[in-house]
């Protein structure tokens, strides 16, 4: 469904070169839930922004249901974002000025959705996410584990076809991201997508996939 | 066809979520900020129009007076080269009976000397103290129902109709009370020791030769920013064309009032009126003195200036406004370009931010100027030497300082949120 082909990233300039990711080819098949781990620096945020259309590669490329993405314009990029990929930011990353709930139905309105119909979808994740009590909270009022159950619903309020995931309990407590951790595995249940990276093993052993990175390259990849 | 109603649909999702954004950033942001920028906004339209408007509004102010004191809407003067209006007594029944003419004044206008000093002469070296004025006759209850006569006198007494023996003059012929007398002018003489109650010496030349001289009293000083009444010497009608031979034919000003809007339309009626009879017709405007009409453009082009100098000030102002508030949320634009809100929503969401700061400023500034600036110098005019300054203010002008003042910050907004939003997402999502 969505796979690296020789996908190489590299920073800097000719004098002072970074190749962040090299030669990387993974596939990823529809439903899996995959976690990506490794040491600081092995390369796993960089991936997923590879995968997940925020960045562009220096060569090789991100092919997802056969089609190459990477040579997309900007604009057709954010358009597909928009549509079929879903993400969760490590720090939460809401709108400070809008209610969770405004917050989860934004991509929806941008899809062009009535305001009823965004806010009925809205509702409906925030409830999956065990959030129906605050639907009306600024993200200041909510807790630190709320505000990450709120980006998730955000992520998956549209029904994206993958769901990225960036270290979404690096800023988290063990307490306030075991439900965290639950949402992202009833999701998985759900047939949903996951592609989520961490430096916590104790929570990528909740996926079905564990791909270990160092120094940009794949040194494991297992089943679980 | 496809692609053009898919470009629609999402220039329509762009515009609804930027304005979805922008409401909900007003709503919640530091209602000291919005009230801060809104105060800003509405000085800036302030500073567009008023300052404008009263520099216009000195001038304004002085046609304004020159017609409240003297012209009245429409003024018929004896053509140039003419010593009086032709069939002014016509004239003057065809206004009488005209349906849109609320008064009129008709004046008799003489050349005179007047002298100061009955008893003593003049020593060896000195001028004596007499000064050459316009003698104006005019029927005092006529000419309060055009001008409001009386207002002007600022000691002594009116005159009234039929009156005899007594004369009004011009504050700015009497050294006492001219506002030149410190001014030391070649040539400018002043009546110097007299006061209400004086006698004073009228001397009348008229165009046959024959010199008339009459002692007259001093029954008032009459003073206004109209040269026309301060400069001038009044009897009554009836006293000069007793004093000197004047045909009832041989009149020189007839001021007439009328609706604003109708003076145009009477000053052609009267012409047609006229047919091949010499007089000069002009509306108000038209008898303004030219030098008026040159500093009023003057003072136009000064407010324009100036406007523009607060123009720039309101457009960088929103700029860094905007400016700020993208840098600081050059994050959460990196967000929401990550999660699939398109650049030109976001734009317009700060597009939109700036049109409400922008239009909520200029509903407060037309409030201020029409509900309390104007109404104030129309109560309260600014005392400027040569008239009451007003604020010149309309609808239509105002209008358009709005409407430029709106496009300036519409630049000013989109300009720095299109160079925000146009950074790469992931280096503004990471603050790179």
């Amino acid at each position: 469904m969505i796979r690296s082909e020789n996908l190489v990233k590299k920073y800097g300039n000719a004098d002072l070169e970074l190749t962040v990711l090299k030669n990387l080819n993974i596939q990823i098949e529809k439903g899996e839930f995959v976690a990506i781990i490794g040491p600081s620096g092995a390369g796993k945020s960089t991936l997923l922004y590879q995968l997940s259309l925020l960045d562009v590669p220096t060569s090789g490329g991100i092919y997802i249901n056969g089609k190459n993405m990477s040579v997309l314009p900007e604009k057709e990029k954010t358009e597909f974002r928009l549509r079929e990929l879903g993400y969760v930011f490590q720090d939460y990353a809401l709108l400070p000025e809008l209610t969770a709930l405004e917050n989860v139905a934004l991509p929806m309105l941008m899809q062009g959705l009535s305001y009823s119909d965004a806010v009925l979808k809205a509702k409906v994740a925030l409830s999956t996410v065990g959030l129906s009590e605050k639907l009306g909270n600024l993200p200041s009022q909510l807790s630190g584990g709320q505000q990450q159950r709120v980006s998730i619903a955000r992520a998956i309020a549209h029904g994206p076809h993958i769901l990225f995931a960036d270290e979404p309990t690096a800023n988290l407590d063990s307490i306030s991201a075991e439900p965290v951790m639950e949402a992202f595995s009833e999701l998985h249940k759900s047939g949903q997508t996951i592609i989520m990276v961490t430096h916590e093993v104790e929570y990528a052993s909740k996926a079905g996939r564990i791909i270990t990175l160092k120094d940009g390259l794949v040194v494991s990849d297992k089943k679980i | 066809m496809k692609r053009i109603s898919q470009i629609k649909q999402e220039l329509f999702n762009a515009v609804r979520v930027g304005w979805f954004l922008a409401y909900h950033h007003i709503r919640r942001s530091s209602k000291w900020t919005t009230v801060l920028i809104v105060f800003i906004m509405t000085l800036t339209l302030l500073n567009l129009v008023v300052v404008s408007g009263l520099l216009l509004g000195l001038i304004t102010g002085s046609f304004e007076a020159f017609k409240e004191s003297y012209s009245g809407e429409v003024i018929v003067t004896s053509a140039p080269q003419h010593d009086y209006i032709e069939n002014s007594q016509n004239l003057i029944s065809y206004l009488n009976n005209h349906p849109n003419v609320k008064a009129t004044s008709v004046r008799y206008v003489a050349g005179a000397q007047l002298l100061g000093t009955l008893a003593d002469l003049p020593g060896k070296d000195e001028r004596p103290n007499k000064i050459s004025i316009r003698l104006v006759g005019i029927d005092p209850t006529s000419e309060e129902a055009l001008t409001g006569f009386s207002r002007f006198v600022v000691k002594g007494e009116t005159l009234v109709e039929g009156e005899e023996g007594s004369i009004l003059i011009g504050a700015n012929m009497i050294k006492k009370y001219s506002s030149f007398a410190d001014a030391n002018i070649p040539g400018l003489d002043l009546l110097n020791d007299v006061d209400v109650g004086s006698r004073i010496k009228v001397t009348i030349s008229t165009t046959g030769g024959t010199v008339i001289k009459k002692d007259f009293r001093i029954k008032g000083i009459v003073k206004s920013k109209v040269d026309e009444i301060s400069t001038r010497a009044f009897i009554t009608d009836k006293e000069l064309k007793r004093l000197i031979p004047v045909n009832k034919e041989e009149v020189q000003e007839i001021a007439i009032k009328t609706d604003d809007l109708y003076a145009p339309i009477l000053s052609n009626e009267i012409k047609f009126f006229m047919g091949s009879y010499s007089a000069r017709i002009q509306t108000s405007g038209e008898a303004i003195p030219s030098f008026l009409r040159n500093i009023e453009t003057t003072m136009g082009v000064l407010g324009n200036a100036l406007s523009s100098f607060a123009l720039v000030v309101a457009s960088i102002t929103i700029f860094i406004v905007v400016f700020i508030n993208a840098v600081t949320k050059r994050k959460f634009i990196g967000i929401m370009k990550g999660i699939g809100v398109s650049p030109i929503a976001i734009e317009f969401s700060y597009i939109f931010q700036a049109l409400f700061y922008g239009v909520v400023g200029s509903i407060v500034g037309l409030i201020i100027t029409f509900g309390v600036l104007k109404p104030y110098f129309a109560a309260y005019p600014i005392n400027f030497p040569f008239s009451d300054g007003i604020l010149v203010a309309t609808p239509e002008s105002a209008g358009i300082r709005v409407v430029i003042l709106l496009v300036v910050t519409l630049a000013a907004g989109y300009i720095p949120a299109k160079l925000i939003v146009r950074k790469n997402t992931l280096d503004a999502i990471l603050g790179r």
